[in-house]
């Protein structure tokens, strides 16, 4: 049992008292720490897609009876440590009839979204960065921020391919945008909050003793919601089956074909962060954030309980990816817009009528 | 946040907004000039933030950038044509646009010295997202259903106009 | 920062506004600076609401309509674009003369 936000709450105590103890004003060491802290964050954020980068090439190995990455380091661990060296001593290329600028911008667009995202997620026991007032739709606001980078990189490779990917990209993200927000709904109707932290919170304790009473568990209205937030999730993260704007049989990669070095490696950053994101607010809105299970309490400290949760999401999407071929664009959107859309507004109005039969 | 802080924010974000919106307006590239609009967008809901209406500052990037701009983009993508860089992206009544532009903006900022006294109110910035849908809800109840309607109607429109038969 | 600069600052964008929607030859370009248009009229609202009326929400609940109705503008507007573009092959407005006779 060792909670991590206790202890860190009282590290930076200590920092602020030590600051202030050597002559420096009581406000800038308040601006010192919050510093300190938004640089760990964006440290956490810029390492987690090496591990997910790790464990999607293991696991797709092993669905392949395969070894995957076996050379550098034990199993290969350090793989996507040498990956990144290399992505970042390679040359930089721009094509000939690129827009240079566009060019520049486009992976800067899509990945500083990312970083921001992090901020009202409630990593465990007062381990939220920034408890937002509006933490879901601000996540939510800002992460379609990151659709804009994919489709300047799309215009500014001045190849047709990646225009292609670029104008795909546009349509599907700007579709699944809708049933993603519209499946949260029911879970901001329940608790009646938009901060990640209180919706977490209001989670914990259990039905009968047993049942845990995460939203997941609520009779048809969490399945419905649940289900539609991870499809529409993985839609959004741009991952098989749902690739369609980089579908590399068809489009070579589409918008980020003319992309080498770093430029790529930052594309590749934001999409594992963004997968690493949609889990943890899955793990947040619908399976009770820190909230341990089966383990008598106080066994496990709630950030390990919340990775655990967290990285059972992202092995879902990994299987997801190796398992299901890619749908065609047409039949994409209309699953979105005929299938989801339509059963996402029933789930509202079936938990708007949930709501008014626990209020009598 | 101290007054002065916030103070300084502003003033950065106003010479961003103004610079980016100038960028809007002048830039020869439809493409720039939207990217420009992307940027003073969010500055805005940088400013809708400090101004203590957080919510509006979410609903801002979300409706705005993540939704009408990327519609923008789309749009200017499909339509774009190369020579559209060689040509003048100006009308011949510019130097005309200019001093209407002028003297409209020269008369609100005279007009507006009437507020040169107000300072900000005290106390701090609380959330407003669940007193303002209660005000959606309760008094703005009709005007709410109305937007609703209008919304209806410009995605009928939307899809009408967007068919090939009737192109 | 008092409510002048605010207010001020919304005027500055209006006019930036009314330039572009004056002088650009693109339909797109005028559509864009409406847009900005609308923008100062927010930040102009949000201000008064913030600096006159601390305690009510009416202005950030008008704000909401703005953008509202204005995301009903841009998407019944850019889809009149592409069906004149796809008749005429321009987005500029002195071509769409359609009707000149």
């Amino acid at each position: 049992m060792f909670e991590l936000g206790p202890a860190l709450h009282h590290a930076f105590e200590l920092l602020r008292g030590f600051a202030v103890s050597h002559g420096m004003s009581r406000d800038a060491a308040l601006l010192l720490s919050k510093i300190i802290q938004a640089n760990i964050l964006v440290l956490g954020v810029a390492v987690i897609p090496m591990v997910l980068v790790y464990a999607e090439r293991k696991v797709s190995a092993f669905m392949q009876a395969r070894l995957g990455p076996m050379h550098v380091g034990p199993w290969g661990i350090l793989q996507t440590f040498a990956d990144g060296v290399k992505l970042m001593l390679k040359e930089d290329v721009v094509p000939a009839g690129a827009d240079k600028w566009v060019h520049f911008l486009a992976p800067v667009v899509a990945v500083a979204p990312v970083f921001v995202c992090f901020a009202p997620v409630p990593f465990g026991q007062g381990l939220t960065p920034v408890d937002l007032d509006t933490g879901v739709l601000f996540i939510f606001a800002v992460s379609g921020v990151s659709t804009i980078g994919i489709l300047l990189g799309g215009w500014g490779s001045g190849n047709k391919f990646s225009m292609l990917g670029g104008l795909r990209a546009a349509a599907q993200l700007l579709s699944y945008e809708i049933p993603r927000v519209l499946s949260v709904i029911p879970v901001l109707m329940w608790y009646g909050s938009m901060s990640l932290g209180t919706i977490a919170l209001a989670q914990h304790g259990r039905w009968l003793g047993i049942l845990p009473k995460w939203f997941i568990f609520y009779p048809v209205i969490g399945q419905i919601a649940f289900l539609i937030f991870l499809i529409s999730s993985v839609a959004e993260t741009n991952r098989t089956p749902f690739d369609i704007p980089e579908a590399e049989s068809e489009l070579v990669a589409g918008f980020h074909t003319e992309f080498s070095g770093l430029k790529f490696a930052l594309f590749f950053l934001a999409e594992y962060a963004y997968v690493f994101l949609a889990s943890a607010m899955g793990t947040a809105l619908f399976l009770g954030g820190g909230d341990g299970f089966l383990l008598p309490n106080g066994i496990l400290p709630s950030w390990i309980w919340f990775l655990l949760k967290t990285f059972a999401l992202v092995f879902l999407f990994l299987w997801f990816r190796w398992t299901y071929p890619r749908l065609r664009i047409d039949r994409l959107m209309q699953f979105c817009w005929k299938f989801l859309m339509p059963w996402s507004f029933v789930n509202i109005a079936l938990t708007g009528l949930l709501v008014l039969v626990r209020q009598r | 946040m101290s007054p002065s802080l916030s103070s300084l924010v502003f003033y950065a974000f106003s010479a961003m907004l103004v610079v980016t919106a100038v960028g809007v307006v002048t830039l020869r590239n439809v493409f720039y000039s939207a990217v420009s609009l992307v940027a003073a967008l969010t500055i805005v809901a940088g400013l809708f933030v400090l101004l203590g209406a957080d919510f509006l500052g979410a609903a801002q990037v979300l409706v705005y950038v993540g939704g009408i701009l990327i519609i923008m983009l789309f749009v200017i993508m499909l339509s774009q044509q190369p020579r559209d860089l060689l040509q003048r992206q100006t009308n011949d009544q510019w130097i005309a646009g200019l001093f209407f532009a002028l003297t409209i903006g020269v008369s609100l900022v005279r007009a507006f010295t009437y507020f040169v006294s107000q300072t900000p109110p005290d106390g701090d910035i609380a959330p407003t997202s669940a007193s303002l849908g209660r005000l959606l809800l309760g008094e703005m109840l009709l005007p709410f259903e109305a937007v609703s309607l209008i919304l209806l109607a410009a995605l009928v429109g939307a899809v009408v106009f967007g068919q090939e038969k009737n192109a | 920062m008092t409510l002048y600069h605010c207010i001020a600052l919304s005027g500055i964008v209006f006019s930036i506004g009314i330039y572009g929607v004056l002088t650009r030859r693109n339909i797109l370009g005028i559509l864009m600076s409406i847009e900005l248009m609308f923008n100062a009229a927010n930040i102009a609202l949000v201000a008064f609401n913030h600096y006159l009326h601390p305690g009510s929400l009416w202005g950030q609940g008008f704000v909401l309509f703005v953008i509202a109705v204005a995301a009903a503008e841009a998407v019944v507007g850019l889809s009149l674009v592409l069906a004149i573009y796809r008749n005429i092959k321009s987005v500029y407005t002195e071509n769409m003369n359609l009707l000149h006779g």
